[in-house]
């Protein structure tokens, strides 16, 4: 290695390394440096540089006939010894505009850079963070309720300033078109229970029993469940974007500066929307569900007058009631969360998906937190 | 190195418009290497679609643009990677990514095509910020910046890799007169330095008479190039009234 020279493929750069004594090494740089050649010379000097013991190195230009912003980078690094550290670099036979070009580089900005980098938070700093940021969350959320509440009573009292064209925009958006996922998804689960069922049940001589069990299952829980699900996902989602991208877009300043409240403008019409078509989606789900399981037993062989009676027999009025009840409720939760998560998207550009995702998380959480609410509830009064 | 081609970018027969409808008809044009070439017109004109086809964006309803001699528009593959090497675009918002701090963001192209040691590079980026005069803000988001920061943060990655030819789109739109000044004595500088050639897409008068060395107009109506020339001349001999009313900014 003592003094060959090394050339780039397609011969854009050479470089020539000559130990000279002891611990003194020279570098003789040659061609062009640039974007092409920089990075194969950097993988080169890492490899030989590596294996001289070096206390001064000499890194000779003049050879050099053309190089870009990279290969001055290249060799600005080199020449602050981030290869050698152990050596002094010396840049030799320096064109003046060689060294005009290398000035436009600085150490200093890059030590100034690095300290400014923002520093990692200690556990007790994001436990902190979090705590603060739920505690602020729950008073947004109870601020909105008032809002909201206070929101719908004014607007129960003049009926006229709903603006109903958007309530039937929203209901065509979010209610129509969501038929064809909910008939898929609720006709496959009744299925799906009806199928892994049957098997269990023949064991027993039960398989009759499968339509009490699909009945009071998509009636009473599934129904009610998969419909605010997908609600959240779809339209619960699409909620918080749009008022997400209007705060993003100024459109909520203008309205607070018209005089106009946006929860009055835009948000209760998207909860009424909701809570008037989730009880309707959702007595739909429970209804195709139910069929996914007669289709079931049809064709395990029970005919349709038996298995209609036994449905009769298990559901009753009261139990499609609750399940829309349900709804209902699912409906307020699933608009308003995103309506929440809308109007409190915050700067940048990643807020207006951090808003939505948060509005389908918390939208699903609280689906749940108030489903369970409702089945223990129900076993308390039906005791 | 070997010569390069004195004529940078040469449209030929272009036609561009959106959805079936152009807005633009039979555009021919030459840029020379190391001028500083503007591209004029009213709103809705149709020059940010045209610089869009001339980057590549949008694909031409007919004709060609050539960058260097090759077609931006049927290149691909490792002959496309080596034309975007040679060009630069400094976009009307700015265009910095937001998940990113400013450093990342200048750093981004070199990046993408070049694999240096991570300092280096980072070295590289500090020297484009420090022309830029943002070298404090490297470690910011860019929405801590103000729009004239950002727009100079996205001029330096524009330029990081050395491209030969930079493309603006608007670059003063929404700045004081004060910060397009300073953004405009930065592009003279820019092409006097580094001998870079510069297509700017503006209707500012002031800028086009400060930093261009020939324009084109372009027009809506006539859906072509109606006036082609360096903007001193333009102002003064016109004899177009369309360009005069442009030039000296006269209401029809």
């Amino acid at each position: 290695m003592n003094s060959e020279t090394n050339s780039s493929p397609g011969q854009v750069v050479h470089f020539e390394l000559r130990k000279d004594g002891e611990s003194r090494c020279v570098l003789v740089l040659a061609g062009q440096l640039d974007m092409d050649s920089a990075p194969w010379l950097w993988r080169e000097l890492k490899q030989q540089l590596g294996s001289v013991h070096a206390t001064t190195l000499e890194i000779n230009t003049a050879g050099l006939t053309h190089y870009d912003s990279a290969g001055l980078g290249l060799l600005y690094f080199l020449s602050k010894a981030q290869m050698t550290p152990d050596a002094q670099v010396t840049l030799s036979e320096l064109k003046p505009e060689l060294a005009k070009a290398l000035r436009a580089f600085s150490m200093d900005d890059y030590q100034a850079f690095q300290a400014q980098q923002p520093k990692k938070q200690s556990i007790a700093e994001h436990v902190g963070t979090g705590v603060i940021n739920l505690a602020s969350d729950l008073r947004e959320m109870v601020a909105f309720i008032g809002q909201l509440a206070s929101g719908l009573v004014a607007l129960l009292c003049h009926p006229r300033q709903i603006r109903m064209g958007e309530v039937l925009r929203i209901f065509e958006s979010a209610g129509v078109n969501a038929l064809p996922i909910i008939s898929l998804i609720s006709l496959l689960v009744g299925l799906i229970i009806a199928f892994e069922s049957a098997q269990p049940l023949a064991e027993f001589g039960a398989q009759i029993y499968i339509a009490n069990m699909i009945g009071l299952v998509m009636v009473r829980e599934l129904g009610p469940l998969m419909t605010a699900i997908l609600l959240a996902g779809r339209s619960g989602s699409a909620f918080a974007a749009e008022l997400g991208t209007m705060k993003v877009n100024e459109e909520l300043n203008a309205l607070e500066t018209m005089g106009l409240d946006p929860v009055r403008f835009l948000v209760l019409q998207r909860l009424l929307a909701s809570l008037l078509l989730t009880p309707l989606l959702t007595i739909y789900s429970m209804f195709t569900g139910v069929l996914g399981g007669v289709i079931v037993m049809l064709a395990l062989g029970f005919t349709l007058p038996t298995i209609l009676v036994q449905l009769e027999s298990s559901v009753h009025i009261k139990d499609i009631v609750f399940g829309a009840s349900k709804g209902f409720v699912f409906g307020i939760i699933v608009a308003g969360i995103a309506c929440l998560r809308g109007l409190h998207t915050k700067s940048g550009p990643s807020a207006v998906g951090q808003a939505t995702t948060r509005s389908v998380v918390s939208g699903i959480l609280l689906i749940v937190v108030a489903d369970a609410v409702f089945a223990s509830l129900l076993f308390i009064f039906n005791k | 190195m070997s010569t390069l081609p004195n004529i940078v970018v040469s449209v030929q027969n272009l036609v561009v418009g959106y959805a079936g409808q152009a807005v633009l008809e039979h555009i021919n044009f030459e840029v020379r290497r190391g001028e500083v070439f503007a591209i004029l017109g009213k709103t809705g004109s149709g020059k940010s679609t045209l610089l869009k086809s001339l980057i590549g964006l949008y694909p031409p309803m007919a004709g060609k643009v050539l960058i260097e001699g090759t077609n931006i528009g049927t290149a691909e593959g490792n002959e496309r990677r080596r034309l975007l090497r040679r060009i630069g675009v400094l976009y009307q918002s700015g265009a910095l990514f937001g998940s990113m701090n400013v450093l990342e963001n200048v750093r981004l192209p070199l990046d993408a095509f070049t694999r240096l040691p991570e300092m280096a590079k980072d070295l590289v980026a500090l020297a484009k910020l420090r022309l830029v005069d943002l070298k404090e803000s490297a470690a910011k988001a860019p929405d801590e910046l103000s729009g004239g920061m950002q727009r100079r943060a996205a001029l330096a990655r524009a330029i990081v890799a050395d491209p030969a030819i930079l493309f603006l789109d608007e670059p003063s739109a929404g700045l004081d007169p004060i910060t397009s000044a300073a953004l405009d004595a930065l592009f003279k500088e820019l092409s006097r330095d580094s001998g870079m050639t510069l297509v700017i897409v503006t209707h500012e008068l002031p800028s086009i008479f400060a930093i261009a060395d020939r324009v084109i107009l372009l027009d809506a109506e006539r859906k072509s190039i109606v006036a082609e020339g360096k903007p001193h001349d333009l102002r003064d001999h016109a004899t177009d009234p369309l360009v005069r009313h442009f030039f000296r900014r006269e209401a029809k």
